[in-house]
């Protein structure tokens, strides 16, 4: 699978149709959420609808201030998060380290790719019941459905990184007398990194929404957990408020997990160019 | 790289090897390990349970019923996310309001959304239809918008010069020129769609394979369940390299065009 992700839009070339001043474009990708805001209470005042349907903003304000402070968001929100880092530390860990060792050598490389693919096709939320079964509910089907999520999708795209690092590189280190280990820690291995780092960054967002597919049916803590029990007490209130922040907490991760690491090295180093994203 | 250099025979032979050692190691580990049959299903136990499902119709249902769900969800992403994208892309501003929007939204997958969904239409299979729409519509709608946001201004304004409307332009400029972007979105949106109808379907219990997989662990029958899964993962393979993958590269041979 690819690291399938969204598309930013590239540094486009064209001319600044409008004059917009440097305030108010900053301010613009906000018009959307402030619309759905008014949507939402406007709508909210003329239906009166009732809690199980939907709640006010009002609501759900006071619902999560009253979760926030009893700890429950808190113990929710660590949980969720405990279980992602876990699973996406080990998913990256292992998905880089094999998918180095496997496309160091072309033979095993190609040997792979097809089995790799399978199993990248078979990743994720489908290993649910199976994991169910061998750990029962709880933090390890979790954990274990998001490093797997992680691993396959990071493999891949390190396998084909390292196959893709210019063979110029590696025969310009040797004429200058360069080592085996040198010239893959050196040279394969930075040359790989727009590869890495793409993965890791489908990873993470791809990770935490299988975490909340996981929590939702198999667990009983975590965020995922707290949106489908409240459906059963007709809390629309609780559902909200944790869906606001899985989306919230995904948007930072996705965004902001990555980017130093991809600052300082293939972005300093020119790979790639800045916003764009595979 | 050079794929030339091996024969044949061989080039097969490294195809099967893999999945040959991975189905080695199964048998040691459920024979040699005497692992039961409650924690793993041998592979003739596998074979047997899709053997079974399939004689018993359950299999071919299930299958056409995902499938047939997962279609529909596409074709409606697609009739409401182009549309809504080429029209979002003509505008630079709304381009940059609506961006960091979907993005977000991204986050909040349809998954997240099922409990709500139930909450308002119960475990059937509106709420399922929903759950893939709503995952595959942001990519789509992401990727076509930016897709027009590529197209060199050129265009749209040569066209504006000899006269053509708004509705022209979309048609003759943005359609064709962001066409390779609307097929990455599509693809994306399929794929995650995908996901996202195996997730609610294992919760909304209205027949599916995902609901199959998942029920199958009240019989212990863990043959069933790695055959679903097995069925699943080939399933998403076909779909995504044998049907997607083509209309990919077709686009872009055809158009002539770069992918971003």
């Amino acid at each position: 699978m690819r690291g399938g992700e969204l598309q930013t839009s590239p540094a486009t070339a064209a001319p600044v149709r409008r004059r917009v001043g440097p305030g108010s474009s900053r301010l613009l990708p906000l018009v959307p959420f402030v619309g759905l805001i008014v949507v939402w209470a406007v709508a909210w005042a003329v239906v009166r609808p009732k809690l199980a349907t939907m709640p006010s903003i009002g609501q759900v304000a006071h619902t999560t201030q009253h979760l926030w402070s009893t700890g429950e968001l808190w113990r929710d929100i660590g949980a969720s998060l405990y279980r992602w880092g876990l699973g996406f530390v080990v998913g990256a860990i292992s998905g880089v380290a094999l998918g180095i060792v496997a496309g160091l050598n072309r033979i095993v490389a190609r040997m792979l790719e097809p089995v790799m693919t399978f199993f990248t096709a078979m990743s994720g939320i489908v290993w649910l019941p199976l994991a169910i079964v061998w750990f029962g509910l709880g933090t390890t089907t979790v954990t274990f459905v998001i490093w797997n999520s992680v691993f396959f999708l990071v493999f891949a795209n390190t396998m084909l990184g390292v196959r893709s690092a210019p063979r110029l590189l590696d025969d310009a280190a040797r004429t200058l007398g360069a080592g085996r280990a040198h010239i893959v820690f050196h040279v394969i291995v930075p040359g790989s990194l727009p590869h890495i780092l793409t993965g890791l960054r489908s990873a993470v967002g791809f990770g935490w929404r299988a975490l909340i597919a996981a929590e939702i049916i198999g667990a009983s803590t975590g965020l995922g957990a707290m949106i489908y029990q409240s459906k059963e007490f007709l809390r629309s209130d609780i559902i909200v408020t944790g869906v606001i922040f899985i989306a919230a907490i995904g948007f930072v991760l996705d965004t902001f997990i990555l980017a130093p690491i991809e600052r300082s090295t293939v972005e300093r180093w020119g790979l790639v160019s800045t916003g764009r994203a595979r | 790289m050079n794929s030339g250099r091996l024969p044949r025979p061989v080039l097969a032979l490294l195809f099967v090897v893999p999945f040959a050692v991975i189905i080695g190691v199964w048998v040691v580990v459920k024979h040699a390990l005497h692992v039961s049959d409650d924690a793993l299903a041998s592979p003739a136990g596998v074979l047997a349970a899709a053997r079974d499902l399939t004689g018993w119709g359950i299999l071919p249902f299930d299958v056409s019923r995902s499938l047939y769900r997962l279609a529909i969800g596409s074709v409606l992403a697609a009739a409401i996310g182009i549309p809504i994208g080429l029209l979002l892309g003509t505008s630079r501003t709304c381009v940059a309001m609506f961006a960091p929007f979907l993005r977000f939204f991204q986050s909040v997958s349809g998954i997240a959304i099922l409990p709500l969904l139930i909450v308002w239409f119960g475990f059937t299979e509106k709420t399922i239809q929903i759950v893939i729409l709503y995952t595959a519509l942001v990519p789509v709608i992401f990727n076509t918008m930016t897709g027009v946001r590529t197209i060199p201004p050129v265009y749209s304004d040569a066209l504006a010069t000899l006269g053509g409307g708004r509705l022209h332009v979309i048609r003759s400029v943005y359609l064709p020129g962001a066409l390779a972007s609307i097929v990455v979105g599509l693809r994306l949106g399929i794929g995650y769609g995908w996901r996202a109808l195996i997730a609610g379907e294992m919760l909304v219990g209205a027949g599916g394979l995902g609901f199959m997989i998942f029920d199958a662990r009240r019989f212990h029958d863990l043959g069933q369940i790695i055959a679903g899964m097995v069925i699943l993962g080939a399933l998403y393979l076909v779909i995504d390299r044998l049907v997607l993958a083509p209309i990919e590269a077709a686009t872009i041979a055809r158009w002539g065009l770069e992918r971003t």
